[in-house]
């Protein structure tokens, strides 16, 4: 039952991702320019300027960085951008409830 | 027919449908069977969101009697479908966590994004390019305290400062010092138009003149401040070290007159005529005269023609007409009697007979006796003496336009001009001088 509903969940993911594609939402793009604009990605970047540092410029590996900067970034995100995010996708939800 | 055959197809395969008119864009599997295999091997298809595992469902009638009933049934069963799969059916708690799974993804989608960019610049070595050293972080560090810009500079810093001028050695306010050093160099636009004019005016001079004079105690003349105050244009201005100036400007007699370089007004004043013998237009500004130097025969001359009331300010007479409007009678009045003795008496009383005998010679002899000082001390409270030189100007400009008789050249004019307009200034007192200041334009244009 779990395996079938994680098939269906992601089955249902897909068929949104779908929609958001043919209907030509760019939630990513929004979320990337709002992102910029409060400032978050500056700070992002003075984040991995430390950890660079600790970890020394020659050695530093992706999967490091992403083990790093992920859940800080996460974390960063202000609540202004994050309400508006997900106001947004409610709302396109909603607008596209019959699949 | 159909119907034995569909028995004959044996227990295994189902009746086979019939064909359906297909929709357009809807996929419809070709053979029943093939869809009945794909859907044991996919057991929840038929719960699933896609449309196309719809019709991998195969229909249970098969007869042509039926068809219209299996359109019904696959209507119905697409319907359901659909319902099963309309998010709206969805509860709000499901739809929030799918709405929070898509911020996460996003998010992620971000990160990672960054990620990848950091890493590239990390790899390809321009990641720290932006950083400047520490130091010069510290030397250009924003300001932020009250009463800086965000340099740390202080705002209008250099109003107050005084610089020396390297030529003069004079201290000059620094907003000013500009255009001092302009006219104190003898570069610039104007100071070379100017000296042009004070040429033309001291060939006029020497014409006129036939002995120099040395140029010792010009030398320490004050250069007019208050002038430069003005918020006019200036057209003129003198150099109070050049050579001409002081030549021209030195008198035989000893007369000499202050001038105030300022006003943008065209004065055709007495003295001005000489020096500016080329341009009429081009104004000069006389506004008095320093009595010490003057015998007693040329201060009765003078005070017959002129208001001669002494400014405070600067110690001189003033040179405007006997009405002009700073002065009083009564001042006039006082300064006669002062310098030539009780008996003295305003000139107004004396008959006009004398003034209507005014000639270009006479008038000439008494100009060429007024000579200009260096430059006047008016200072930059005495505006009064400033607008009486405009005032000035105008009264005596309006004379000269009135008297256009002369076909020589236009500096005679200017002379003709103030001899006629000193007498007839006299002849025609009530009358203000104020309306007669159209004509003055018309003369300029």
């Amino acid at each position: 039952m779990v395996v079938s509903k994680k098939n269906k969940d992601e089955q249902m993911r897909a068929a949104i991702n779908q929609k958001l594609i043919e209907t030509g939402e760019c939630l990513k793009e929004l979320l990337r320019a709002k992102l910029i604009e409060c400032g978050w990605k500056d700070q992002l970047k003075a984040h991995c300027k430390e950890v660079i540092k600790e970890k020394g410029l020659e050695h530093v590996t992706f999967d490091d960085l992403v083990a790093e900067i992920t859940p800080k970034g996460r974390a960063l995100v202000p609540d202004s951008v994050k309400k508006e995010l997900l106001q947004r996708i409610r709302t396109f939800l909603a607008q596209h409830a019959s699949l | 027919m159909m119907q034995q055959q569909c028995r004959r197809d044996g227990g295994r395969a189902e009746a086979r449908p019939p064909t359906l008119p297909s929709a357009p864009g809807s996929f419809v599997s070709p053979h029943p069977t093939v869809g009945r295999q794909l859907l044991k091997l996919v057991p929840t298809v038929q719960r699933g969101p896609g449309l196309w595992a719809l019709f991998l469902n195969p229909l249970p009638c098969c007869r042509p009697l039926c068809y219209e009933q299996s359109e019904r049934r696959l209507h119905k069963s697409l319907q359901m479908k659909m319902e099963e799969m309309s998010l709206s059916g969805l509860d709000n708690s499901k739809l929030e966590a799918i709405a929070q799974e898509i911020y996460a993804d996003l998010v992620e989608d971000s990160c990672l994004g960054f990620c990848f960019e950091v890493h590239r610049a990390v790899k390809c070595g321009y990641f720290f390019l932006d950083d400047t050293d520490p130091d010069s972080m510290k030397d250009f560090e924003i300001v932020d305290q009250p009463g800086l810009d965000i340099f740390g500079q202080v705002f209008n810093q250099w109003k107050s400062k005084e610089c020396v001028c390297p030529n003069c050695s004079r201290s000059i306010a620094a907003s000013r010092f500009a255009p001092h050093l302009e006219k104190c160099l003898g570069m610039g636009r104007n100071s070379s138009r100017i000296a042009n004019r004070r040429i033309a005016n001291s060939n006029n001079m020497n014409k006129s003149e036939s002995d120099q004079e040395d140029n010792d105690d010009i030398n320490d003349n004050d250069w007019s401040y208050g002038s430069e105050k003005k918020a006019k244009k200036r057209k003129s201005d003198k150099n109070p070290n050049s050579p001409r100036r002081s030549k021209s400007l030195k008198h035989k007699n000893g007369f000499s007159v202050c001038t105030s370089a300022s006003n943008t007004l065209p004065l055709l004043f007495s003295s001005s005529g000489e020096l500016s013998n080329s341009d009429p237009f081009k104004y000069n500004n006389s506004t008095g005269i320093s009595y010490e130097t003057l015998g007693p025969e040329e201060l009765r001359s003078l005070l017959t023609t002129q208001c001669g009331v002494i400014s405070e300010h600067t110690k001189k007479m003033c040179t405007r007409s006997l009405r002009c409007p700073q002065h009083t009678d009564e001042q006039r009045r006082a300064v006669r009697i002062y310098f030539l003795g009780p008996s003295a008496v305003l000139p107004e009383v004396e008959s006009s007979l004398d003034n209507d005998s005014f000639d270009m010679t006479d008038s000439q002899a008494l100009i060429s006796r007024l000579q200009w000082d260096g430059s006047s001390d008016l200072s930059p409270s005495d505006s009064g003496s400033s607008k009486t030189s405009e005032n000035q100007g105008w009264g005596l400009g309006t004379n000269s336009s009135e008297s256009r008789k002369t076909k020589k050249k236009k500096s005679h004019l200017s002379l003709v001009g103030t001899a006629s307009g000193l007498g007839s200034n006299k002849k025609k007192k009530p009358k203000p001088p104020a309306p007669p200041t159209p004509s003055i334009y018309d003369d300029i244009n």
